[in-house]
């Protein structure tokens, strides 16, 4: 049976959780709270402790997700970490912390992150023809094997352009996707991220920024495509892709074939 | 510290070799790997590849007449286990070339590399988004002799993974093709140029929108046009300032020349210059210019100096100034 989990990338959207979404009729029985895209976004201890706090009191089962991160990013992950519960989910979107958890922490449950889950997931694809371009390696047994070697049994999906139910038949991981966006690429650079910066320090990596990522989105647009793109939008350093009808309708027949054990709902991000 | 230099031909190395390039790297698609998969996705690149296997035999042997190893790239973002399986064929016929190295985009490839590959150096690539030294150890744990740091990396970032894995190499890129978004967490394709070409070079427009749907003020609205002016123009750099060159040829674009002191003194074993696709006299300008660098490292001067003269290369000191054309601009 397919669980429901709801993502919330900061605590100023926990707010959510008071009326939480349903997919195919369940409601949501879990929370994954954290940022995938930016180091910038992990989250304080005290904002971690309120998330915590929050999915107590709702009944809901925690995941904290987490992005590629710097030595910093792991120093800052290293303090965050015990204030765990043993046995909870982290979702690791970088080979070094999945590592680290396995060495450090084998407490807690690692899970592969979409990040790490390697997938054409073009927008502007114009036919199923430019994915057999590079096949994903999502199943097979050299990327599997790194996976159980470093200690996941879960890994998280995107549905791209063109999914068919297969891409989600894994032969030895509990699979979870996400929906109804998809993340296309990423950068370290980030184009909201610079709005305060003085012009010379714009887009440069590595600067502290006010967070604008929560508080604006753009949606992004091709007037001259020859194709009919996904609709795409951009949130901090990243572009995401909308499902199209066919492409839920994917995921909702996975999920009935028992593919995909859970289905993780944008919450506060696409 | 090696010069690292592309080739998309064996007649590419005895100039670049001239110049000054230690080691090269090319790509092959196959014409077995195109009829078996219908696809040319052997590696990131569509085009720059080799097209026939004595090509890149040819290419092996002429790299060590000149005294340079040449590396092979198997660094597509992710291989089915076919693909997979294909690769590791081809890594033994470049290995029975005399090969020397691989560069390897995918983690389940590079572990199934070392444990029943020919036994050659093992490069994990930059699409590997190595950006902290736990990520650097488990490379070498399943097998790399080198790691490829990602373009988007602070050189303080680098020192704390060099000091952590003191029995790994480390290549940092120096020049050319820089890419808006991190390498390894791109999932597009660079479409042929009628279908918008890379996502990153594409005409998107951006509607900016506030997340609580309030309206955008009118400081706001000028701020976000302002930052999008500001980034179209980082892009311009982002793209080797319209993929121009100086009246003798030099390129313009991302550079990291002026941190080549920082980045031998923290232990970087070699400098990439990336660009397979480019002309030979883009390559072979790129070699000049790192090599002029380096050599003035190898005399002992100093750091001052050197980025001066590093700065001078190109005559724009206004295009350094911007600090949009750099790599690291931090230094």
């Amino acid at each position: 049976m397919t669980v429901l989990a709801l993502a919330i990338t900061d605590a100023s959207g926990l707010d959510r959780l008071a009326a939480p979404p349903e997919f195919a009729g369940i409601t949501a029985g879990r929370l994954h709270f954290g940022g995938e895209f930016c180091e910038t976004l992990l989250p304080t201890a005290a904002g971690l402790k309120r998330a915590l706090a929050a999915a107590e009191t709702f009944g809901l089962a925690f995941t904290l997700a987490t992005p590629i991160v710097s030595d910093a990013g792991l120093a800052r992950l290293d303090r965050l970490l015990p204030l765990l519960p043993p046995g909870t989910e982290v979702t690791a979107n970088d080979w070094g912390f999945l590592r680290r958890l396995r060495d450090h922490f084998p407490d807690l449950v690692p899970t592969a992150g979409r990040l790490l889950c390697k997938q054409v997931k073009d927008p502007r694809l114009p036919s199923a023809e430019w994915t057999r371009l590079q096949p994903h390696g999502i199943h097979a047994p050299g990327f599997t094997a790194m996976l159980a070697r470093l200690g996941c049994r879960r890994i998280e999906m995107d549905v791209a352009p063109f999914a068919t139910e297969a891409d989600f038949h894994s032969p030895s991981m509990a699979v979870s996707v996400h929906a109804p966006f998809g993340f296309t690429t990423k950068g370290r650079s980030c184009r909201i991220g610079s709005l305060a910066l003085p012009t010379s320090g714009k887009f440069a990596i590595g600067h502290d920024c006010r967070k604008e990522c929560l508080r604006f989105q753009s949606a992004a647009t091709r007037p001259d495509a020859a194709t009919a793109d996904l609709a795409t939008v951009q949130r901090g350093n990243t572009l995401f892709y909308r499902h199209a009808t066919e492409m839920a309708a994917t995921l909702r027949a996975a999920a009935a074939a028992g593919a995909v054990e859970r289905v993780i709902l944008a919450g506060d991000w696409p | 510290m090696r010069i690292v230099t592309p080739i998309s031909a064996a007649a590419e190395i005895a100039p670049l070799a001239e110049a000054g390039a230690d080691e090269f790297y090319c790509g092959i698609v196959p014409p077995d790997w195109t009829a078996r998969f219908r696809s040319s996705g052997v590696n990131r690149r569509l085009f720059g590849n080799f097209a026939t296997y004595a090509e890149l035999e040819e290419a092996t042997a002429t790299a060590h007449d000149k005294g340079c190893s040449l590396s092979l790239v198997l660094n597509a973002p992710h291989y089915a286990a076919e693909q997979a399986e294909a690769a590791i064929e081809l890594a033994y016929r470049f290995a029975a070339f005399g090969g020397d190295g691989l560069i390897v985009g995918d983690i389940g490839l590079l572990a199934q590399l070392a444990e029943r590959g020919p036994g050659l150096r093992l490069h994990a690539s930059s699409l590997l988004s190595c950006r902290n030294s736990e990520a650097a150890a488990l490379y070498g744990e399943i097998g790399a002799h080198r790691v490829i740091f990602p373009r988007d990396i602070t050189p303080a970032e680098m020192a704390r993974v060099i000091v952590a894995n003191p029995a790994t190499e480390f290549e940092a890129f120096i020049l050319n093709d820089g890419c808006v978004f991190e390498e390894g967490s791109c999932h597009t394709i660079h479409l042929p140029g009628r279908l918008g070409g890379p996502i990153c070079l594409d005409g998107y427009q951006s509607a900016h929108a506030r997340v609580d749907d309030q309206p955008l003020s009118p400081t706001e609205t000028d701020a976000l046009a302002a930052n999008d002016e500001a980034h179209r123009r980082w892009l311009w750099y982002r793209f080797s300032c319209g993929f121009a060159t100086t009246e003798d040829g030099l390129p313009f674009g991302p550079c990291g020349l002026c941190a080549l002191p920082t980045l031998a003194a923290h232990g970087v074993t070699a400098v990439k210059i990336a660009g397979r696709e480019g002309n030979t006299a883009r390559k072979v300008k790129s070699v000049e210019m790192v090599r002029a660098v380096r050599d003035r490292i190898a005399a002992g001067e100093t750091p001052a100096a050197i980025t001066e003269h590093a700065r001078g290369l190109r005559r724009r000191p206004d295009l350094c100034d911007s600090d949009y054309m750099c790599y690291y601009p931090e230094v």
